[in-house]
This record gives structure tokens, sequence and C-alpha cells, in this order.
């Protein structure tokens, strides 16, 4: 159901309008409008110094988002924020600023203690396959090093170096190599002073690269000889360093992180004023603020301004001519049992005020289409004990507990349609407890079956008409009437059909074909020419219907080829473990399928023929909450 | 003979539409991912989008079924 709004407009002194919005903000139900009313009213423009104030607002609010964030702070409520003071604002827009300056600085020294050990820990390979030789070099003081790496897989490339060097230097030279855990090879080529330069140009031609040294351990001044102590010492010291800067992060968010949660709370509150503040309109010694309320919370808005404000303000209510519904905010409410499947509505862009909630055909269909779908005893339970579990599981008013509690009446129906159908995992039951099918066999009575889905698809299809001309009977009468008449002659379209098979009375066909053909063309003047295309794709969507079949059919099929597994496969034990495996296989597929087509039959179906979406969904004018937060 | 022909024509009923319904959610799957990748909010109509094309597929299952099963009418 969509609660009813009543909008209000409330007026006053002019200089009352702060403290209006501040009780109005404290109440939390006044859904604000642009006012109507226009001469002798100005809208109200915000200040040069309330941008500027919004704007520090913002930036502020940004600052302490990301503090928080990065502080790791638990996103509880906070304290509740009263009312701060112009002083407190401020201090805390600077606090913003520092705390978040701090945690970007700790940040960044965080990122470079982690690079700096990565980069470390990449030339690791490197210092133990060449440290004795590393350590022989810095022996030979007439002696050039050369260090490089050689790409994984290229065998022969050691050996083609061998060569190369000879060729240039001739015997001059010493070269050991090592295979790195990464695939590499670790190369290091000690050669005299004199024949250093023509190894260069010989590297430099073959393209090979030398081991950078680091900047931060000497870069190209030093060699990696002299290099490496340092680097291994400075490996040494970082969990120091990261301990550090842990430590800093965490005092941050203990001395602040309190204080910065309940800034949050104030600074939202006071930039929800400022942006309440257009909303009014002007008069040189009055302002009007209007808005939605929901219909029972009216008396305690007016109760509160009274008392607040006396006779100083008023209240008035505006009469329903007065104000269009497609600007009224929609609020869903729902009895206890249905208001999980709101969950499924908010899916989609919510029903515009005035229109129907479909809430509850969805709460009675989308758990049955998704029965009639799985259908099975042992694969019903296993849905309920999930349910349970993501129930306990769950903290109320979450997605997952919504979750939790739709799959309840979805078990529910499978474990009523598997002793219908008489299954339990398949044809176990029957084999095993000599289960019998209630209804009929799926495996067996596919024609049945079949006519039961299209049958189900008729009627879910024909309320949907029939919902559509109610929606519409007072906003557009000649669509309701042509809803109405849509719904009819489908009705008609099947009797004519059972009539046809005989399952009626065969004298039935002739008066039912004479008023369909009365109603076509009446159809055609309410519809226009696409009235033909829209009975036809009516006829269509009630045919689509027959996915539950299809998709039921499918199910028990696995199902059975999983029982046949036991037999199947040489040993009993092993054909029970793939059995298992397959029972769970298609009890994975068996929760996913049924899902999405019970939603597409909804959605697509059903909804096509009276859902009316674009609703203005209910922002009320109040404190800041976490709901709010953005994502 | 009459047989064959019937089993023939319930799978390639079946068949057929399974080509093409692959086909659209080979299409269909890399623009809802990029478009869900910019707007995540679309994940509803990404659901819609996939399921769509197995309309065919189902509608083609059904044909098979009245194919093989009909004469029990």
């Amino acid at each position: 159901m969509i609660i009813a709004m009543t909008k209000v407009r409330i007026l006053g002194p002019r200089e009352r309008l702060p403290d209006v919005l501040r009780v109005l903000q404290d109440l939390g139900v006044l859904h604000l409008a642009a006012p109507t009313v226009a001469q002798p009213l100005e809208p109200l423009k915000l200040s040069s110094r309330q941008e500027r104030e919004r704007h520090r607002l913002r930036n502020a609010l940004e600052d302490i988002e990301r503090a928080l964030a990065e502080l790791g702070v638990e996103p509880g409520a906070g304290m509740p924020s009263g009312t701060a003071t112009t002083a407190e604002l401020a201090r805390w827009v600077r606090l913003a600023w520092q705390v978040r300056r701090s945690v970007e600085r700790l940040k960044l020294q965080a990122a470079g203690l982690e690079e700096e050990r990565a980069l470390i820990l990449k030339y690791q390979h490197f210092f133990s396959a060449f440290q004795s030789l590393l350590e022989s070099e810095a022996r030979l003081p007439n002696a050039t090093a050369y260090h490089v790496l050689l790409k994984a897989g290229d065998t022969d490339a050691i050996q083609r170096m061998r060569t190369s060097l000879k060729s240039v230097i001739g015997e001059e030279f010493q070269l050991f190599s090592q295979l790195l855990p990464t695939g590499e090879t670790a190369v290091l080529v000690i050669v005299s002073a004199q024949a250093a330069g023509r190894v260069e140009r010989l590297l430099s031609e073959a393209r090979v690269q030398e081991i950078p040294v680091p900047q931060q351990y000497g870069g190209g001044g030093v060699s990696l000889t002299d290099a490496i102590p340092r680097m291994i010492e400075r490996l040494g010291d970082l969990p120091e360093e990261e301990q550090r800067v842990r430590q800093e992060r965490a005092a941050l968010a203990r001395l602040h992180g309190e204080t910065l949660r309940r800034a949050r709370l104030a600074l939202n509150d006071r930039l929800k004023e400022l942006e309440a503040l257009p909303f009014s309109g002007l008069t040189p010694r009055a302002f009007v603020l209007e808005g939605f309320v929901p219909a029972p919370a009216r008396a305690t808005l007016e109760s509160r301004l009274a008392s607040a404000f006396g006779e100083d303000v008023v209240v008035d209510e505006l009469s329903r001519e007065e104000w269009q519904s497609d600007n009224a905010p929609v609020v869903l409410s729902n009895p206890r049992l249905f208001r999980p499947f709101e969950t499924l509505i908010r899916l989609m862009p919510l029903p515009q005020y005035g229109t129907i909630d479909p809430t509850p055909f969805v709460a009675v269909f989308f758990p049955a289409f998704f029965g009639l779908m799985l259908g099975d005893v042992g694969y019903g339970i296993a849905l309920a004990l999930l349910g349970l579990l993501l129930h306990a599981r769950s903290k109320p008013g979450t997605l997952l507990r919504n979750v939790s509690e739709i799959i309840g009446p979805c078990a529910l129906f499978s474990i009523i349609a598997g002793f219908l159908y008489g299954e339990l995992f398949g044809d176990l039951g029957r084999r095993v407890f000599g289960l019998r099918p209630l209804a009929f066999s799926r495996e067996e009575a596919l024609i049945p079956f079949l006519l039961l889905a299209v049958a189900l698809g008729a009627v879910h299809i024909v309320l949907g008409l029939v919902l559509g001309a109610v929606a519409n009977i007072h906003r557009h009468p000649r669509k309701a009437l042509g809803s109405g008449l849509s719904a009819v002659m489908i009705v008609l379209i099947v009797l004519a059909l059972l009539a046809a098979v005989d399952v009626l009375p065969h004298g039935f066909f002739t008066p039912v074909v004479v008023a369909l053909l009365v109603a076509f063309p009446v159809l055609i003047v309410l519809e226009g020419v696409v009235a033909p295309i829209e009975l036809l794709s009516t006829v269509g969507n009630i045919l689509s219907y027959a996915r539950i079949m299809a998709l039921g059919v499918a199910s028990v099929m696995l199902a059975v080829v999983a029982n046949r597994m036991v037999g199947a496969i040489g040993s009993v034990a092993v054909g029970i473990v793939f059995a298992l495996l397959f029972h769970l296989v298609n009890f994975a597929i068996a929760l996913f399928s049924p899902t999405i087509h019970a939603l597409r039959l909804h959605y697509v179906e059903f909804f096509g023929k009276f859902y009316s979406p674009g609703g203005v969904r209910y922002e009320p004018f109040g404190h800041w909450t976490r709901r709010e937060e953005p994502a | 003979m009459t047989t064959l022909f019937t089993v023939l024509a319930a799978a390639l009923a079946v068949a057929i539409p399974a080509l093409a319904t692959a086909w659209a959610q080979s299409r269909i799957g890399p623009a809802i991912a990029a478009s869900m990748a910019e707007k995540p909010e679309l994940s509803t109509t990404a659901v819609l989008m996939i399921a769509i094309p197995e309309t065919m597929v189902i509608l083609g299952f059904v044909v098979a079924v009245l194919i093989l099963f009909g004469k029990t009418v």
C-alpha cells in the first residue's frame, strides 16, 4: 500500500524561519516542496555568505569521510549532534582538514614503506645468489662488475653471452650465472677495468640491461656491491617504521574518531538546514513553507509547531485539487508478512503516488511461481535451512534479513509443490520412501504441467490488466477502459479455446467468438490502431509463463540424472559422491534460475500491465542518518 | 522414419532457439556489463536483459514437448 500524503503550507513571521526549520528538522516528517503560491512571495536565495558556508561544509564533510574511512573508525551512529554552535562548527571544519592531512601523510608514508619493501624483496633473490661473488668482486680493486638479469626460458643466452664476450675481450673476464626462483637468470660479469668500455658497448648493442641500483641507495654512482648491505640493513628497519605509522594512525583514531563522527552529524545537519532554506517563500514580513506529510503524521506536525510557536506559526492543509500527485513522495507500507518483498519492488523505480503498490501481489505470486519451478520437498527443506541460517546471521532491517524472509515462503511453496509432484530430491522419494504425487508427476505429465503454467499466466495477466484498469480509473479513464476490455477479451479467448477443445460445452464457442468480434473494434476505438498488437503481445505474455513448466522439468530431470549416477558408476560410494555433487549443482541452479525467471515474469509481464514507475522518494527534512551516507 | 523426423524436429525446435539465445546473450552480456561498470544501479535491468532472450529457448522447449507428446492433449 502507498501511504496517503497530505500537502501542508506553513506560514509564520519571517524572523522565526530558522527556529521553525529547526523544529521541523527535529520532527523529521515534512518532505519539503517548492511553494506553489506566486506573488507576492519570492523564493529565498542563499546569501553569498551562506553559499560560502555551504561550500565549506561540503569540503569539510569530504575531509571527514576520507579521514574516517582511512582511520577505519567503526561506522556507528555517533553521539546525537544537539545544536552545534557556530564556533564548534568552525572548529570541526578546521579539525577535519587537519586530520585529513595527517591521515593522508601517514597513508603516503605507509605506501612508501610498502613500495620500498617490495623493491628490496625484488633484489633479494639476486643478493642471495651472488652474495659471496659480490664480496670477491669487492676484493678486486681493478675489476669492474656488471650485473644483468636474463629473461626466463632463454636457455642459450648464457652461452651466447660467453661467446660474444670472448670475441670482444678474449679471456679477460669471469662470468657467473645463477637460476633464480622466478625463472630468470642472474648473471655477474667481472672484467678488468681496461676492458670495461668494450663490454659496456657490447651489452648496449645486445640490449642487455644492467640491474640498476635504486636511487635511494646511491643510484648510478654506487655499485650494487655497496648498495646491497644498505638495502639489507634497511629491510631490517622497515617493520619498526611500519609499526610507528600504524601506531600514529591508531592514536589519531583514538583522539579524534568520536569527535569526527559527532562533527559529521552536526555538519550534515547544518548543511541540510542550509539546503532547506531555498524551499521557503518570503514576503517582507512572513515566510511560507510547503511540503508533504504522511496523513497520519499531520496532527503531530501541527501540535509540535503549535506548542513551540503558539499562534505565530500556522499550518494549513492544501486541498487535493491544489497539488499534483506526480510531485507527491511515495512511502510503501505493508503488513509484516509482505514487507520483505518491498525489497523486490525497490529494485525497480518506485511506483507513482496514487497508483498501485504491487508488493502484496508479488508476495503471493513470487513464492508461488518459485515453488512451482523448484517443486521438491528435499530442495525445499534445504532452502528453508539456508533461509534460517541467513536469518540467524543477519541484523533486522538489512538486505540479508529481507532476503532470508523472502526465502521462507519460497521454501514453503517449494515443499508444498514437492508433495503435489511427489518429488524428494527428484525421484528418490518415490524409489526409497514410496512418495506418490498428490497432483501429477512432472517427469511424465508434461502437457498438464504446461497447461497449468499457461493457465497461471492467464490469471496473473488478467489480474494485471484489472489492476491497470483500477489504477487509471480516475487519472486516465480511457486507458482504464482499454485495460479492462483487454482483460475481458483475454478471458473470452481462454473460454473460446476451452470450448474448442470440448473442455467447456461446445455451445459456448459461438457466443464467445461473437462477443470477441464485438469487443475488438471497441478496443481499437479506445486504444487506437496499436490495440491488436497490444492484444497479441498480451497473449505472448501469457505464453511466456510456459517457462514455469520448462524450468520445472529441467530441474526434476537433473535431479533424476543425479540419482541414476549411483547405479551407473561402478562403485556405489563413488556414485553417491557424484550424485551428491550433482544434486548440489542442481540446487545452486535451482536457486538462481527460478528467482531470475519469477522476477522477470513480474517485472516484464505482470508490471507491464499496470505499473507506473517514476514515484518520488520520500525524503523528509530531518537529522542526517547513516543511511543517507554517500555510496 | 516418421519417428526419426519427429525427434529431429523436436531437437531442432530446441537447438535453433538455443543458438539464437546464446548469440543474443553474447551481445547483451558485454553491453550490460559495461553499463553496470558506469551505473551499478542498473543491476536489475541487467538481470532482465539477460533473462529476456531465454524466452526463445524456453518456448522452443515447449514446442519440442508439444511435438513429442502433443498427441496426448
